[in-house]
């Protein structure tokens, strides 16, 4: 690095490069359960720390995580908005097809080997599965979740709370039928 | 019932945010107290809690991937401020403070234009500036050249910037005009200042075929073919690419070759348009024996027109399911007379032959709203609410938002009362009710907004109706003017929801009016069902020209609601009709019995509104191809009645309520058909029956009968009549632009 190099370095890097360090792979992994496809989720991740290097750290510093999985959430969702699919598929149809048919979630997830309990999260409409996974994945509060995905925090309550019942129900069901089989 | 000790837990949520200790202290111990000694809910909290570990657990076990090298790359490239590093073209050092003095100069068909502007920036990303200049008399009546405006400069996502020339005039546009050469400085202020790749984007889209944006990598006229960039702290000329659209003649010879690259840069412009539009299924043939009734709402709203003409100045023939016939008939004003004491508007009605089918005849119905004096307008409490959303930074959208939103706070005065909510990532409140006498601060919070951050619509609109109701005035116009480019589909607000939503505010009595802007993304069937279902109407704004027609012109149609719930039902007379059709209105049909239904949602008229329904009937005798149904084995069979043989052609009735009414009035009108031939109806029908031949002509409609462009342009010019504004002339001029375009 040249003295010139060492001049033009971003004030912030060190920091810049470890909450890279610290959140690269759960937003890798966040965006890929939105997207369905590793290689456009990492292109939405980069794109969130490009965009957190133009950011004043003071004014995120404290709230980095929600700062991060809003902004990448945003970028997945337009990635959705070009590709025209989210314009077809209305909310209402998506969770009412959720179950039926393999949505790029259910179809990762089938990929590897399932527990049981995360069979039937595939199986969740996937407004519900998303809000488990900031949850319980990335241990973001009701709060926090509220304001990544813009919804009230009534509603992420909500939305959990249905999800766990979800979850309960089915593995409830699956034991019923276990044990007739 | 014991409540207590029965309830069914599993459609509590607090009982999940109890069990993930996602409740405050007061919440928690108010629970506790609800829940001690309830065993299902303390089991339940305990599987809750169980369940929550094991997801936890589970979650963690999947295997996360991270980044490629060649992101990693890309980052590092941004922290180090070398961009050389990384394959895409990526700022230099985004921080700090430079000065930028960029200097261009393009060579105009008239002579050497010299560019020098800056840009202002604020602590967003997105940059804006002003350009300001002299232009030599000479050359300002030549149409079509880019005389001066404002820059935005946006931030685009690779970290590129983008340079969006906003309010760029040509001379046959807009008057005011700044000016050539370009001649002024600007600092960027903005953390993100230094670039060594500017893409400069010169795109006006009222001029620009869709799609059609031209580049050129170098510009003969410049320096090496190059803008010069004076970055302060080291001089660097930049590599700098020009897109231009088009339409503009800037006497640069455009390339259409793209650059290697430039994709990743602006993969924006290369995308698809991603307009859409609600199929429209014409009404077909009715058979008079069978459906003598035909009922619809009416309809004020006018953006199909504006629309169409931005397609055909654009270059391109619009889209049928962009063309709504209605639209197009009403947008011009009809000098229908005024109404009387008795109604709060007049209805007309004339009969005669259709000129694109002779045998057929052309029933007109024509409605004119009372107008009121601009000083007998009652107050108005006014909720902007304005997308900022990152998709409105475009020269088409915010800017020209903000200019039609100035001359439409022009027009109001002491008795109005004005609040501004904005939306984007998150809603917010820009400026609270304020006196339209006190209109400085209403320019100043328009001119502060700008554009970032995705859309959430329904948060928004939350907020405005509760701020409308807040400062409700009784007997005023209260209204939210939602001004936008549709295209609310980030995140979690489906079409559906936002429609309920909007027909749910409704009801408070707060009227609405969409102003759509923009193109390539116009979400135009969402923003008509919005209108629709809201009480209100929807505009579309594509130049400042069309901003003064729709909000100072026809302000007080616009905003003022004199009658609300607007039906009209026709009965057709058997023996004198063998079949109709309504042209138009295709998503404005009601039932039969909504007619009479004061439950049953319809249009707005607004004062000095004008609202014109055309009828293609098929007279008793003449053929009418219709597949209709076998001859009824069991009804009663009727014959027509006395009345049926007075020569009366249809019955026409309409209803509608008093603006804060509940219950609807009935006007009937008998209509008779007195054998005029074509030349003989009035100008202002003939005017609308070109129109909607226009319409059926662009749509290819099966029912255009023998009409084409070169028939519809002969039928407008003998019926402009006096033409107040000039908006039928404006529409001869469009279907000869239709006809250069058919004829390609």
């Amino acid at each position: 690095m040249t003295p010139d190099d060492k001049r033009r370095e971003h004030p912030d890097a060190p920091w810049i490069r470890e909450v890279l360090e610290r959140y690269e792979r759960p937003l890798t992994l966040y965006a890929t359960r939105l997207l369905g496809d590793v290689e456009r989720a990492r292109d939405a991740v980069q794109d969130t720390f490009l965009r957190l290097c133009n950011q004043e750290r003071m004014t995120i510093e404290e709230g980095i995580a929600v700062w991060l999985f809003t902004v990448c959430r945003n970028l997945c969702c337009d990635v959705h908005r070009k590709e025209g699919r989210m314009s077809q598929l209305e909310d209402g149809v998506a969770d009412a097809t959720a179950s039926a048919t393999a949505t790029p979630d259910a179809l990762i997830e089938t990929r590897d080997n399932l527990s049981r309990v995360m069979e039937t999260i595939t199986s969740l409409p996937e407004k519900q599965r998303e809000v488990l996974r900031l949850k319980f994945q990335h241990g973001l509060s009701y709060k926090e979740i509220s304001r990544v995905t813009q919804e009230k925090i009534g509603t992420v309550g909500w939305l959990i709370h249905e999800g766990l019942k979800g979850v309960r129900e089915k593995l409830a069901a699956s034991e019923v039928g276990g044990l007739r089989a | 019932m014991k409540e207590q000790m029965n309830k069914d837990w599993s459609d509590d949520p607090r009982i999940t945010a109890y069990a993930l200790g996602e409740m405050d202290e007061a919440e928690r111990a108010a629970f506790e107290e609800e829940i001690r000694g309830d065993e299902v809910a303390t089991a339940l909290v305990a599987e809750l809690r169980s369940l929550g570990r094991e997801l936890k657990e589970e979650f963690a076990g999947e295997c996360a991937p991270g980044l490629s090298e060649g992101h990693h790359q890309r980052i590092e490239a941004q922290l180090t401020g070398d961009s050389r590093k990384s394959d895409r073209s990526l700022p230099l050092a985004p921080w700090g403070l430079a000065l930028v003095g960029v200097a261009a100069s393009a060579v105009v068909a008239a002579g050497m234009l010299l560019a020098m502007y800056s840009l202002l920036g604020h602590k967003t990303n997105d940059l804006e500036g002003t350009i300001t200049g002299a232009l030599p008399s000479s050359q300002a009546d030549e149409p079509g050249k880019i005389l001066g405006g404002r820059v935005i400069a946006t931030t685009g996502e690779d970290g590129a910037i983008g340079i969006d020339f906003d309010e760029l005039y040509s001379a046959d546009a807009d008057a005011t005009i700044e000016g050539l050469p370009w001649a002024s400085t600007v600092t960027i202020e903005d953390g993100s200042a230094s670039y060594d790749e500017f893409s400069v984007t010169l795109a006006h889209s009222q001029h620009l075929p869709e799609g059609e944006v031209a580049e050129v990598t170098d510009l003969p006229a410049l320096k090496d073919g190059q803008l010069l960039f004076d970055f302060s702290e080291e001089r660097i000329e930049p590599r700098v690419v020009m897109r231009y659209s088009a339409g503009l003649d800037f006497g640069l010879e455009a390339r259409s070759e793209t650059r290697p690259g430039s994709e990743a840069d602006w993969g924006e412009a290369d995308e698809g348009n991603r307009e859409q539009y609600s199929p429209i299924f014409e009404n077909a043939y009715c058979l008079t024996t069978q459906a003598p009734l035909s009922t619809f709402s009416i309809d004020v709203d006018t953006a199909s027109y504006a629309n169409v003409r931005r397609f055909l100045d654009g270059g391109s023939l619009p889209p049928a399911d962009a063309v709504r016939i209605e639209e197009l008939i009403n947008y011009f004003p009809y000098d229908y007379e005024n109404p009387g004491s008795d109604a709060p508007f007049s209805v007309d009605h004339e009969v005669g032959a259709c000129p694109w089918e002779p045998r057929h005849r052309l029933v007109r119905i024509g409605l004119k709203g009372r107008a009121t004096h601009h000083l007998e307008r009652p107050p108005s409490n006014l909720v902007f609410l304005v997308d900022v959303s990152g998709s409105m930074n475009s020269p088409d959208k915010l800017p020209l938002l903000k200019k039609a939103l100035h001359m439409l706070v022009q027009q109001l005065d002491a008795r109005d009362l004005i609040s501004i909510v904005v939306y984007a990532s998150a809603e917010g409140v820009a400026l609270e009710p304020t006196r339209c006498s006190l209109g400085v601060d209403i320019h100043m919070a328009l001119e502060r907004l700008s554009a970032g951050g995705s859309t959430n619509g329904g948060a928004g609109i939350n907020l405005a109706y509760e701020y409308a109701m807040r400062n409700f005035i009784d007997g005023g116009i209260n209204r939210v003017i939602l001004a936008t480019d549709g295209d609310f589909n980030v995140g979690v607000t489906s079409d559906g929801e936002l429609v309920r939503l909007i027909e749910e505010k409704a009801k408070s009595g707060v009227f609405l009016s969409v102003l759509g802007f923009g193109t390539g993304n116009l979400q135009d069937a969402k923003m008509e069902q919005l209108a629709d279902q809201g009480n209100g109407n929807y505009s579309y704004i594509d130049s400042v020209l069309e901003a003064r027609k729709v909000l100072v012109e026809e302000m007080g149609s616009t905003l003022e609601t004199i009658a609300k719930d607007v039906k009209i039902q026709v009965e057709f007379n058997p023996v004198e009709v063998k079949g109709y059709r309504l042209i138009g209105y295709e998503n404005r049909m009601l039932a039969a019995q909504d007619f009479n239904d004061d439950a049953v949602d319809a249009g707005e008229i607004g004062a000095g509104h004008t609202v014109t329904a055309l009828y293609e009937i098929v007279p008793a005798g003449a053929e009418l191809d219709v597949p209709g149904v076998d001859p009824l084995k069991y009804q009663i069979v009727t014959q027509p009645s006395g009345e049926a043989f007075t020569g009366e052609l249809c019955n026409l009735k309409l209803r509608y309520k008093e603006p804060d009414g509940d219950t609807s009035k009935l006007l009937v009108f008998p209509v008779t058909d007195e054998r005029k031939s074509f030349e003989e109806l009035s100008a202002d029908t003939r005017w609308a029956a070109s129109v909607a031949a226009f319409g059926l002509v662009l749509r290819d409609s099966r029912y255009k009968g023998t009409a084409d462009l070169a028939a519809v342009s002969r039928w407008a010019v003998e019926a402009v009549g006096e033409d107040p504004g000039g908006y039928r002339a404006q529409f001869i001029g469009l279907v000869g632009k239709a006809r250069q375009l058919k004829s390609r």
